[in-house]
C-alpha cells in the first residue's frame, strides 16, 4: 500500500473523531455550565414560590406552571389532527403516492416555518384581528400548530413499521376495514403518538419566539381565568428577558436556575421518548 | 362491533384527516397571504426599495432591508461553513467507523445539543461567547463582542445536531453491500467512505446542509442576543475581516426586537415589519423546497411508507 | 364518546364565559426605567390588596404608550413626555400622564475613558459622536481610544430625551447607524465590557464601578453634574419626568396603583431606585 493510502486510512477517522469530539465537548460544556451555575439556585422553595423583585428574589413557580399550561394546550391542539393525518397517510394513501407526497410536503413546509414568523402571525391573528390581548390560548394554539408535524411524522414512522403480515392476517380473517383500523392500526399508533407527543412537548417547552408577542408577560400573571387578556408567565420568556435585563447579581442566580429547570424539563421529555424510538428501530430491523 | 368502532369508520378518519390537512394548509396559506396583504403598504411606499435599500430608520419612514438580508446571509454562511464539515466528520465517524453501541452513544450525545432551547444558547452566547470573541479577536480590534461572527458561531453549534443526524442517515442509506464489495476489491475503509459512500450520499448531505440553512435563517432569540443589532451595516468590502467582526442586524433579530412592539400603532411601520417577515419566509421557503427536492432525488421517488413496510 | 366530548365542550364554554366576570388583571407595560418602582409597588399591592397586576417591558416607553393607545394595556409607563406624534397616532385616546418623579439621563462611559481623564462633554461634542464625525476619544480630551457609541432604539425614553437635547425643535434626530442596546441593564452591561464605549443611561444606573457618568459642559463652559439639586432646578439639561399614563381618568385598580405611587410608600420606592421624588422637585 502506498504511503498516501496509508495516510488517508489514518487521517479520515482521526479527523472524523475530532469533529465528533468537538460536538460532544460543546454538549458537555453547555450542560456542565448550566449544572454548575444553576444547580445551586434550585431547591424546593425555588420551584414553588413566586418571583419577586423582578427576578432578583423568589422562585419560578408561575413560570413553570405557565409553561406546562402552554405545552398541554399545544398537545391538545396538535394530537387529534396528527392522529387523523397519520392514520390517513399510512392506511389510505399508501396506494396513492401523489396524494401522499402532497401531505408529506405540507408537513415538511409547516415544520420549516421559522418560529418568529409564527409569533408575527399570532400577533396578526390573535392580537390584531381577534383582539384577544395577551392570551395563553393564543400561545397554546401557535405552539400546537408548530408541533403538529413532529407528532405526525413520529406517528407515520411508527405505523409504517407495522409488519405487512399483520394486515394480511387481518384481511385473511375477514375483518372489515374499520375493524382493521381498530384492531391493528390504532393499537400500534399509540406508541408513535406518544413518542411524537413527548418530542413535541419538548420542542414546545423551549420555544420563545411564538409566545413573545401574544402570550407571555414578565411578571404578575398567575393562572389564567379566561381567554382574553389572560397572559401567563413562561420559562423561556423569563430567561430571555433576564438574559438582557438582569437587574443585579441576585437575578443572575435566578436566571441560571430558571435556565437549568427549562433544560431539565425539555430533557425529561426527550429522554422519555428515547426508549420508544429505540424500540422502533429494533422492530424495523427485524422485519 | 363495539360502539367506539363506529368512530373509526374510514369516513370519520378520512374526514378528520381532511380537517387536519385543512388546518395545515390553512396555516400555510394564511401565513403567506396575510403576510403579503399586511405588507402591501410598505411595498406601495418603498417598492422594491424594501429589498435594496440599505438604511432602516423608522422615524423618517426609511425602510431598507438590504443590510438585514446581508446580515442574515453572513450569519447563516458562517454557521454553515463551520457546521457542515464538523457535522459531516461526526457523521462519518458514527456511520462508518463505530459499532452500534458507541454509535448510539455518540449520536445521542450530539442530539442532546438539539434539545437545548435556543434561549439557553442565547444565554451562553451572552455570558460566554461574547467575551471569548471579544478577547480572542483583540488583535483585530473588534468594536464589541457582539457581531455577525459571534451569531454565526452560536448558530453553527445550534444547527450541528440537525445536519449530523441527517448526514448520518444519508450515509447509512448507502447499501452495505457496496461497502463490502469495495473492501473485497481491496479498498481500505477510508477509501470506501471517500469514493463509494460519500458520493452517493451527496444529495442527502446537501439536503442536510440546506435544512440546516433553513434552521439558521429562522433562528431568532439566540441571534438577537449576540448579533449587536446595528442597522445599516453594509460593508464597503465584504471580504475584509472587519465586515465579519462588526455588529450587524438580521431579519430575525429585527423582528424579535422591540421594534415590533413599537410598530404596532403605525400602519406603515407595521407593514414594514410584516414585509421583513415575508422576506424571511420566502428565503426559508426556497431553502426547504431545494432540500425537499434533493431528498426526493435521494430516495429515487419511492414512497418511504410503502418502502419501509415489507 | 361523542356525548362525552360535547359535555366537556359545554362545561368549558360555561367555565370561560363565567370567568369573564372574574377579575381582569391590571395590565401595565412600558419603560424599563420605571419598571423597578412599579414592580415593587405591584408586589405590595398584590399581597395587601389582592390586586391582579401584570407587567411587561417590551418596547420601552414608546411600547408602553402604544400599548395604552391600542387598548392592550391599562397603564403605560413612560420615561419621556408625550409628544405630538403620540397624540397623532392615537387620536381617540385621552392620555392622562401622572408624574411620579423625575430622573436624569447621563452620558455614561467605559472605565478606560473615565480613567483616561474625560469628565464632561458639551452638546456639540455629543452631537459629533452621535453623528459619527468624532471617532476617537482624544478629539474630545480623552485617551487615544476608538469611540464605540451604543445607541438605544428610537422610542426608548432615554433616546427621546437625548435627541431633544441635541436637536431641539427638530421633529426627529438625523439617521445614524450604531449598535443598539435595549434595556437599562443591557446598556450598562455592554458599556461596561466594551473598550471605549459611551452610551446614555438613566443616571442612577451609572454605578461608578462598571460605568461612569459624565457631566454636561454647558454654554458657559462649566460642568453640570446630574445631581439632585441640578435636576430639580433645571440646570442639568437632560432630565425627564417619570410618568404613569392612563386612558381617561384613572379608576379601579389603576387608581389604586397611582394613589400608592404618589403616597409616601410609593415615593420611597422612587427614591430607593435612585430617582427624584416629587417632593425633591419643589
Amino acid at each position: 500500500m502506498t504511503a498516501s493510502r496509508r495516510l488517508i486510512r489514518f487521517l479520515l477517522p482521526s479527523i472524523a473523531a475530532l469533529c465528533a469530539m468537538f460536538a460532544l465537548t460543546a454538549v458537555i460544556f453547555i450542560l456542565g455550565v448550566l449544572l454548575v451555575r444553576g444547580l445551586g439556585s434550585i431547591d424546593w422553595a425555588f420551584l414553588t414560590s413566586d418571583t419577586r423583585s423582578a427576578g432578583a428574589e423568589g422562585g419560578i413557580l408561575y413560570q413553570i406552571l405557565g409553561t406546562l399550561i402552554l405545552i398541554a394546550t399545544a398537545l391538545a391542539v396538535a394530537a387529534p389532527p396528527a392522529l387523523a393525518i397519520g392514520l390517513t397517510r399510512v392506511v389510505f394513501l399508501r396506494s396513492r403516492p401523489r396524494a401522499a407526497r402532497v401531505v408529506d410536503a405540507l408537513l415538511h413546509a409547516l415544520n420549516g416555518i421559522p418560529s418568529i414568523v409564527f409569533g408575527i402571525l399570532g400577533l396578526l391573528i390573535f392580537l390584531k384581528f381577534f383582539d384577544w390581548g395577551k392570551s395563553w390560548l393564543a400561545g397554546g394554539i401557535l405552539l400546537g400548530v408548530m408541533i403538529l408535524p413532529t407528532l405526525t411524522v413520529s406517528l407515520v414512522e411508527r405505523l409504517a413499521a407495522v409488519p405487512r403480515k399483520y394486515i394480511e392476517a387481518a384481511v385473511g380473517l375477514g375483518l372489515t376495514r374499520e375493524q382493521i383500523i381498530t384492531a391493528v392500526w390504532l393499537p400500534q399508533s399509540w406508541s408513535g403518538l406518544l413518542t411524537g407527543s413527548l418530542l413535541g412537548l419538548a420542542r414546545a417547552a423551549g420555544e420563545t419566539a411564538p409566545i413573545l408577542f401574544v402570550t407571555a408577560v414578565f411578571s404578575g400573571a398567575t393562572l389564567p381565568t379566561g381567554i382574553r387578556d389572560n397572559p401567563v408567565l413562561a420559562l423561556p420568556y423569563h430567561v430571555f428577558v433576564l438574559a438582557q435585563d438582569s437587574f443585579n447579581d441576585d437575578a443572575r442566580a435566578n436566571l441560571w436556575g430558571a435556565a437549568l429547570v427549562l433544560v431539565l424539563l425539555v430533557a425529561c421529555f426527550n429522554l422519555a421518548a428515547l426508549p420508544l424510538r429505540l424500540n422502533l428501530h429494533e422492530e424495523s430491523r427485524h422485519v | 362491533m363495539a360502539p367506539c368502532a363506529k368512530l373509526y369508520r374510514p369516513q370519520w378518519i378520512l374526514w378528520s384527516c381532511a380537517f387536519g390537512v385543512a388546518v395545515t394548509l390553512a396555516t400555510l396559506l394564511a401565513a403567506l397571504l396575510m403576510l403579503v396583504w399586511q405588507s402591501l403598504p410598505v411595498f406601495a411606499h418603498s417598492g422594491v426599495g424594501l429589498l435594496t435599500g440599505t438604511d432602516w430608520y423608522y422615524p423618517e419612514q426609511i425602510f431598507g432591508a438590504l443590510a438585514m438580508i446581508y446580515g442574515t446571509a453572513v450569519v447563516s454562511l458562517v454557521a454553515l461553513v463551520l457546521a457542515v464539515p464538523l457535522a459531516l466528520g461526526a457523521a462519518v465517524l458514527s456511520a462508518e467507523y463505530l459499532p452500534p453501541g458507541p454509535r448510539l452513544a455518540v449520536k445521542s450525545g450530539i442530539e442532546m445539543l438539539a434539545g437545548v432551547p435556543s434561549v439557553v444558547y442565547g444565554l451562553i452566547g451572552v455570558l460566554f461567547l461574547r467575551e471569548w470573541v471579544y478577547k480572542g479577536l483583540e488583535p483585530f480590534d473588534p468594536i464589541s463582542g457582539d457581531s455577525l461572527l459571534t451569531a454565526g458561531l452560536l448558530l453553527a453549534v445550534m444547527i450541528l445536531p440537525t445536519i449530523t443526524t441527517l448526514c448520518d442517515d444519508a450515509l447509512r442509506s448507502v447499501p452495505a453491500a457496496q461497502r463490502a464489495a469495495a473492501r473485497g476489491l481491496g479498498l481500505t475503509r477510508a477509501e470506501a467512505v471517500l469514493h463509494i459512500a460519500l458520493p452517493q450520499a451527496a444529495p442527502g448531505i446537501l439536503a442536510a446542509a440546506l435544512l440546516g440553512l433553513g434552521r439558521a435563517l429562522g433562528e431568532t432569540v439566540a441571534v438577537f442576543l449576540v448579533v449587536g443589532r446595528q442597522d445599516g451595516q453594509l460593508p464597503g468590502n465584504p471580504f475584509s475581516l472587519t465586515a465579519w467582526i462588526s455588529p450587524g442586524q438580521t431579519l430575525t433579530s429585527k423582528l424579535g426586537g422591540p421594534e415590533t412592539h413599537i410598530a404596532f400603532g403605525d400602519p406603515l411601520h407595521w407593514s414594514a415589519m410584516i414585509g421583513l417577515a415575508l422576506l424571511l419566509l420566502l428565503f426559508v421557503g426556497v431553502c426547504l423546497a431545494a432540500a425537499w427536492g434533493l431528498e426526493r432525488m435521494m430516495r429515487r421517488s419511492t414512497d418511504p411508507v410503502a418502502e419501509a413496510t415489507p | 364518546m361523542k356525548t362525552n366530548a360535547a359535555t366537556l365542550g359545554l362545561v368549558l364554554a360555561v367555565a370561560f364565559s363565567t370567568s369573564a366576570l372574574a377579575q381582569q388583571a391590571l395590565r401595565i407595560t412600558g419603560s424599563t426605567t420605571i419598571n423597578p418602582v412599579v414592580s415593587e409597588a405591584a408586589e405590595t399591592l398584590r399581597k395587601e390588596n389582592g390586586l391582579a397586576i401584570t407587567i411587561d417591558t417590551a418596547g420601552g416607553s414608546t411600547g408602553g404608550v402604544n400599548a395604552l393607545g391600542d387598548g392592550r394595556a391599562d397603564v403605560g409607563m413612560s420615561s419621556r413626555s408625550l409628544n405630538d406624534s403620540d397624540r397623532e397616532k392615537f387620536p381617540g385616546v385621552d392620555f392622562r400622564p401622572v408624574s411620579i418623579g423625575r430622573d436624569a439621563v447621563s452620558m455614561v462611559v467605559h472605565r478606560d475613558v473615565w480613567e483616561g481623564g474625560l469628565r464632561a462633554l458639551s452638546a456639540e461634542q455629543i452631537r459629533g459622536i452621535y453623528e459619527g464625525s468624532i471617532k476617537n476619544w482624544k478629539e474630545v480630551g480623552g485617551p487615544d481610544l476608538r469611540i464605540v457609541f451604543f445607541n438605544r432604539e428610537p422610542g426608548r425614553g432615554e433616546w427621546e430625551v437625548l435627541t431633544k437635547f441635541l436637536y431641539p425643535g427638530e421633529k426627529t434626530a438625523p439617521r445614524t447607524n450604531h449598535a443598539m442596546v435595549g434595556s437599562n441593564e443591557e446598556t450598562r452591561q455592554k458599556t461596561a465590557t466594551t473598550r471605549g464605549a459611551i452610551t446614555f443611561l438613566s443616571t442612577p444606573w451609572a454605578d461608578s464601578k462598571s460605568v461612569f457618568a459624565l457631566g454636561i459642559r454647558n454654554d458657559a463652559d462649566s460642568v453640570v453634574e446630574a445631581t439632585g439639586p441640578n435636576i430639580a432646578n433645571g440646570s442639568y439639561p437632560m432630565s425627564r419626568p417619570l410618568f404613569v399614563i392612563t386612558n381617561g381618568e384613572p379608576s379601579g385598580a389603576a387608581k389604586v396603583l397611582i394613589d400608592y405611587l404618589l403616597s409616601d410608600a410609593g415615593q420611597a420606592l422612587v427614591a430607593k431606585h435612585g430617582y427624584l421624588k416629587l417632593a425633591d422637585l419643589e
